[in-house]
């Protein structure tokens, strides 16, 4: 039906060979469970012949366990999100990520997407998740052919979306991520993984491969929940979510992170809640964190979801997250 | 397991193991693929085509352009006004403009991207006030005056007097967003052409006899060297029955090529290929009199057509022609203008032309009888129309079950007990009717001709042929088949082979549209059974199998009998009044349940009763289906289906992902009920059931968010942002009214 | 002739060699190299569901989890022991699944349905007894457009032995007057 163009696909059978191979063909794409690169390449977005096909490296990157020492979670990136939704360990110390592995996409999908393709999702839009037919009668865009922006009149910066639905949750707990390249491996935290550009929005440069998500240890004591707003209750991806955890004392707000997405490209950790430590953890409280929210955050065009409902949607969302968190 | 029974369906095992072909499972030796090239212009001339490229790429083996195939074509004889490639002229993004054959799909794909158009761009109408305001840009040369497709203007008794002496009018404009059928099955055609000039097509259609006579037409073939088969259908409800590009490509470069050629759409095409619902704008005026009687009703209609007319003749009539039942109308007036507009064309989508409007009446009904403090259920039952009676328009009345369907949903949703704000804020129920036809007198080309034809042969082994030119779209009407000739002759159901959809084999029918299947093919089917039962009768026999042998010998020839379906004269005698006259009509009620989170306008059907009299119930599962999925496709065009189109005439989302249908998760329980009129007309007391049971929900779930929260939403979809500003403006109302009773 | 490589695919138990480019999807391996046509293209990118298979790795037990074929690489299904729809019918007939599918009126059109049985096959195989709630969640992956879904959920109860088809009664509505003939005179015919 729609076919795809003679593709090159490579085959490492290690984390190493898999970055030798990025190293050696540049402009090489990665191939995990395929849920979103396939659809994409048959829309012709991308022009790389070229894909490395990470299927070998299960054995090494499909795992649930805890560090030695400070006990922190550390989650292989080629779990499939599925198996994250339903493990019991995730379920028991972060409930927010298994909820939101839960929900992503529907049930078969969520058999082939993995934690690593979750988090480096390409980011979305309605003027460039289309065919090449419809990209061309359109004129293109920013992020690919063209030089306009049809989100951000005179816009010179690509907007589309983040559209993942683990960054919130692993924001909002304060995760880190490693990544291995020719140059070595480093660990970041996942709050600078992020930048704003919907061309491509996450700093991995083109031969780095994301191998493992490390959760804190103490991000299990933390209150946390999970929120997606969607069209349907299946399938579709975000048309806002987000995810708030809290460390409390009692009744007192010890700390708080709250990330929204499915705004730009990035997605956001809320600003400035450092002079809500010492609140009391209730509905006045939910309402403030609405509020800032509804501040900082601004959809958009690029979903094709009414950005100002979206927009006045925000805080209530917020708010009963909040509520639900707490308990 | 006879008529009424539940008898399962008789390609039930096909479809369940997987062995059933459609007409992508079809593959021949040396078949090649072929791709159609598409318009990104909304309106513009070719100025020239050049295919040198593409032509020389590998893998290629053939081409064509529109001047290969100019001849016009169109479902109705009248507005053909289509060709299969663009000549001339391309007239909407996605307008089908060239064509590739070649080894595989990929090179095919490839090649397309390698045809140099040259398009001089001409400006566009995208809407039908600025194809009614622009008539110098003419999209579609067929129309007569501007961008007219059709206008129609109907006046029964005196309108405006009535309006004036009504006690109570609800006069408002209301909005209805395109929607399309979403078929999971795309278009798919298989052509060949054999060595003695016999050209086979193979197609997902529902009208496998019009698409014969427009290849024969269009190729310059007689019409008995063109057999047109349908295999088993992926779902089509009415976007399968327009003769398409694909087949007419398919058939041409087969000639071309001396190779079988297949084209299936991709899911992107199928939207560009539409033929979907109309979209239209309602100005309703409905007048009741003070004991809550409709004294009149007015309605004024503008409707966007598309590039094509595909039905659209038809479908100026049916906006205001099926309107007059289930209740009694005093006065009615219509007027409904079909435009011409540079997107993908309209047509014919389950419930043809009548969902729209019937959605506005059922909305405006509610209004007005508020006005006079009439319960929704009392002014429904209080203006029913009766059984055996003419409408305002003409239409004749037979059977008439709709008060049994009132009274089942009126019960089964406690409607007594927890409609009128009951239910607490934000959850509430909502009713609405609605009648259908069975099928139209109009056999859309003029013919004497029978609308629809069976042949039956018996064997000596007891074992049953049908031979039906009827298209089985997943209805089950080959099922049917089975059952009445159990009914008839008494032999087992599971020992008929139905032979469906093949011009070449078949008797003609004309098509699953209309919803005249089961009424006309089902009388057919009876006919001719009925003739063999006699023969049969009067051979007597132990067994079936032999009385089967028993009457053979007796007639010296095989055993075989033919019935058909004549259209008989109905309607009103003016201008138009065949069209929505109907050997008999269906009825609906439904009630919906809904919730809504005043915070948000989020909103969920949490429950359907849905009540259809089809008279008689050939197959109460297969009817149980068709409300079920009827109410499924109505509840889906309130929540989520619109085609939305940017101000260059590019359709937004042409994927599944954009364009969303409800999953198992976004569908209401639903909870349907079947009303036996028993039709003195249809085939054992049938009516339809395959269309009739989708026009309420609609109306029920904006009559249910109004009880849930005091809104009326008069726009589709009902997304929530639309709900969210609705009860911003009742809180403002509400707020303004307590400063006025407080100063 | 277009660049491949000999891949082997286990498909409803049985071994298979062909030589397919790298881009060459599982559905269209399925379809075209294998002829097991009863897996569909809906959408071929994911969003409908009428591709499903069921799919485990090679030597595990059962039948295996639903999967999306169209957006699986036919080279990445090598380690993969996949079962189609026309895997499900053994020498005994139809599946269970299959059979409360076609006698309980959830097959309509039924070309989404070779997807929607297999996802349902995955459910009942790692749940049996799944509830109402349960049973959507399993099948929120499987786009139908025909049935409204209600004989689909029907379907899977029978085929689990939870409940038997339904069997409500068509009712009987008698000769009905119409309300009044006084303020809007209708003409009557005789029937």
């Amino acid at each position: 039906m729609m076919t795809l163009p003679d593709l090159n696909v490579l085959r490492p059978a290690s984390v190493a060979e898999a970055v030798e191979a990025l190293r050696a063909h540049p402009g090489a794409r990665v191939l995990a469970g395929g849920t979103d690169i396939v659809p994409n390449l048959k829309y012709g977005m991308y022009d790389t012949q070229h894909l490395v096909a990470l299927r070998g490296l299960s054995g090494e990157l499909r795992y649930v366990r805890e560090s030695a020492g400070p006990g922190d979670l550390l989650l292989g990136a080629m779990c499939t999100v599925d198996e994250l939704a339903r493990s019991e360990v995730v379920k028991a110390r972060l409930p927010a990520l298994a909820d939101a592995c839960g929900q992503i996409a529907g049930p078969q999908l969520r058999r082939m997407g993995t934690l690593g393709g979750n988090l480096c999702l390409d980011t979305r839009c309605v003027y460039i998740n289309q065919t090449h037919f419809w990209r061309n009668a359109l004129g293109y865009c920013l992020k690919k052919d063209g030089t306009v922006c049809h989100v951000v009149a005179g816009g010179k910066r690509c907007v589309a979306a983040a559209s993942n639905d683990t960054a919130p949750v692993l924001l909002a707990l304060g995760a880190s991520v490693k990544t291995v390249s020719p140059r070595g491996s480093r660990e970041l935290p996942l709050r600078e993984f992020y930048v704003s550009d919907g061309i491509h929005n996450t700093v991995l440069a083109p031969d780095e491969l994301l191998t493992e998500v490390r959760v804190p240890a103490a991000a299990a004591s933390r209150r946390q929940a999970f929120a997606k707003l969607r069209t349907r209750a299946a399938i579709d991806f975000p048309a806002l979510n987000l995810a708030v955890a809290l460390d409390l004392d009692g009744k007192v707000v010890r700390s708080v992170s709250l990330a929204v997405s499915a705004l730009a490209a990035r997605p956001a950790l809320i600003k400035g809640l450092e002079d809500l430590h010492g609140r009391t953890a209730d509905a006045l409280f939910a309402d403030e964190l609405g509020r800032r929210a509804h501040k900082q955050c601004k959809p958009l065009t690029n979903i094709g979801i009414d950005p100002e409902w979206r927009r006045e949607l925000l805080p209530v969302l917020v708010r009963r997250t909040v509520l639900r968190a707490i308990g | 397991m006879s008529i009424g029974e539940r008898f399962p369906k008789s390609d039930g095992v096909v479809k369940a193991d997987g062995s059933g072909l459609y007409t992508d499972d079809i593959a021949f030796p040396r078949m090649l693929h072929a791709k159609i090239l598409r318009s990104p212009h909304a309106h513009a001339r070719i100025r020239s085509i050049d295919l040198s490229a593409a032509e020389a790429y590998p893998g290629v083996v053939a081409t064509l352009v529109g001047s290969e195939l100019p001849a016009k074509y169109g479902v109705i004889p009248w507005t053909q006004d289509e060709t299969a490639l663009a000549v001339e002229k391309v007239r909407h993004v996605g307008d089908a403009v060239a064509c590739v054959a070649a080894l595989d799909e990929q090179a095919a794909d490839e090649a397309l991207r390698l045809i140099r158009v040259d398009y001089e761009v001409l400006p566009s109408v995208l809407t039908p006030e600025d194809a009614l305001a622009h008539p110098e840009i003419k999209v579609n040369e067929k129309a007569k005056v501007g961008n007219i497709t059709k206008h129609v203007h109907l006046q029964f008794g005196e309108v405006d007097e009535a309006v004036a002496g009504a006690a109570a009018v609800a006069r408002e404009t209301y909005h209805y967003a395109g929607s399309t059928h979403v078929p999971i099955e795309p278009h798919c055609a298989v052509a060949r052409m054999d060595a003695d000039g016999n050209l086979t097509v193979w197609s997902s259609t529902q009208i496998p006899h019009y698409v014969q006579r427009e290849l024969s037409r269009v190729l310059g073939l007689p019409q008995s060297r063109v057999r047109v088969i349908q295999p088993l259908l992926g779902g089509a409800f009415g976007g399968k029955s327009d003769p398409f590009a694909l087949e007419f490509c398919v058939a041409k470069l087969a000639i071309k090529t001396g190779r079988p050629v297949k084209i299936l759409y991709t899911r992107e095409e199928v939207f560009y290929a539409h033929r979907g619902r109309h979209p239209m704008k309602m100005d309703v005026t409905l007048a009741l009199d003070r004991d809550g009687r409709i004294a009149a009703v007015d309605n004024r209609i503008l409707i966007d057509g598309g590039a094509y007319a595909s039905f659209g003749l038809v479908t100026a009539y049916y906006a205001g022609q099926l309107l007059t039942g289930p209740y009694r109308f005093g006065t009615y007036r219509f007027d409904s203008y079909r435009m011409y507009t540079n997107k993908p064309p309209c047509g014919p989508k389950r419930g043809h032309g009548s969902v729209q409007p019937r959605f506005a009446f059922e909305v405006a009904l509610d209004e007005a009888a508020a006005m006079l403090g009439i319960d929704p259920m009392e002014v429904r039952r209080r203006n029913f129309i009766g059984e055996f009676v003419e409408t305002v328009n003409g239409q004749k009345i037979t059977s008439n079950g709709f008060l049994k369907c009132l009274e089942l949903v009126e019960e089964a949703s406690g409607w007594k007990e927890r409609h009128g704000g009951k239910l607490g804020r934000g959850r509430g129920l909502g009713v609405a009717g609605s009648m259908y036809i069975s099928g139209t007198a109009y056999p859309v080309y003029p013919n004497e001709m029978p609308q629809s034809g069976v042949l039956v042969k018996l064997d000596r082994s007891g074992r049953v042929a049908i031979f039906s030119g009827a298209s089985d779209i997943g209805q089950g009407v080959n099922t049917l088949l089975c059952q009445i000739a159990a009914e008839e002759m008494h032999c087992d159901p599971r020992e008929v082979t139905v032979v469906a959809a093949d011009t070449d084999l078949t008797p003609v029918d004309l098509g699953a549209y209309s919803s005249r299947v089961t009424y006309m093919v089902g009388l057919a089917a009876r006919e001719a059974c009925q003739k063999l039962a006699a023969k049969l009768q009067a051979a007597g026999g132990a067994t079936f199998a032999e009385a089967c042998q028993r009457a053979e010998a007796a007639e010296g020839a095989p055993l075989a009998a033919t019935g058909g379906y004549r259209t008989q004269k109905l309607g009103g005698d003016y201008r138009g009044g065949t069209i929505g006259a109907s050997p008999a009509y269906s009825f609906t009620a439904h009630v919906a349940e809904v919730s809504v989170d005043e915070e948000t306008g989020i909103w969920k059907v949490e429950k359907i009763w849905a009540a259809h009299d089809c008279g008689k119930a050939l197959n109460p599962t297969l009817v149980e289906g068709q409300i079920e999925g009827s109410v499924y496709m109505g509840a889906a065009e309130a929540q989520m289906e619109e085609m939305v189109y940017d101000e260059k005439g590019l359709l937004f989302g042409p994927s599944l992902l954009d364009y969303r249908i409800p999953t198992s998760l976004d569908t209401p329980e639903l909870d349907s009920f079947i009303v036996e009129s028993i039709d003195p007309g249809g085939p054992y007391g049938a009516k339809e059931a395959g269309e009739g049971p989708l026009h309420p929900a609609i109306p029920a779930i904006a009559n249910a968010i109004h009880d849930a929260c005091g809104i009326r939403i008069r726009e589709l979809p009902f997304y929530p942002h639309r709900i969210l500003k609705l009860l911003r403006e009742r809180d403002a109302r509400g707020a303004r009214g307590k400063e006025r009773a407080a100063s | 002739m277009r660049l491949s490589a000999l891949i082997r695919l286990n498909v409803n138990g049985e071994d298979h060699a062909l030589a397919v480019p790298a881009q060459r999807t599982l559905l269209e391996a399925l379809r075209y190299e294998l002829g097991l046509i009863g897996s569909k293209q809906g959408c071929d990118k994911g969003d409908c569901g009428a591709c499903t298979v069921l799919a485990r790795p090679r030597g595990a037990a059962g039948r295996g989890e639903a999967i999306l074929s169209c957006i699986t690489l036919a080279h990445d299904a090598q380690e993969l022991a996949i079962t189609t729809i026309e895997g499900l019918a053994g020498p005994q007939g139809l599946d269970p699944v299959q059979r409360a599918f076609a006698d309980c009126g959830a097959l309509q059109c039924g070309f989404c349905q070779p997807g929607m049985m297999l996802s349902a096959r995955a459910l009942l195989d790692r749940n049996p007894k799944p509830t109402l709630p349960q049973i959507k969640e399993a099948l929120s992956g499987n786009l139908c457009r025909c049935t409204g879904y209600t004989k689909i959920y029907e379907a899977v109860q029978v085929a689990a032995g939870l409940r038997s088809p339904a069997q409500r009664a068509p009712v009987r509505s008698e000769r009905a007057e119409a309300s009044d003939s006084v303020a809007q005179p209708v003409k009557e015919f005789a029937p």
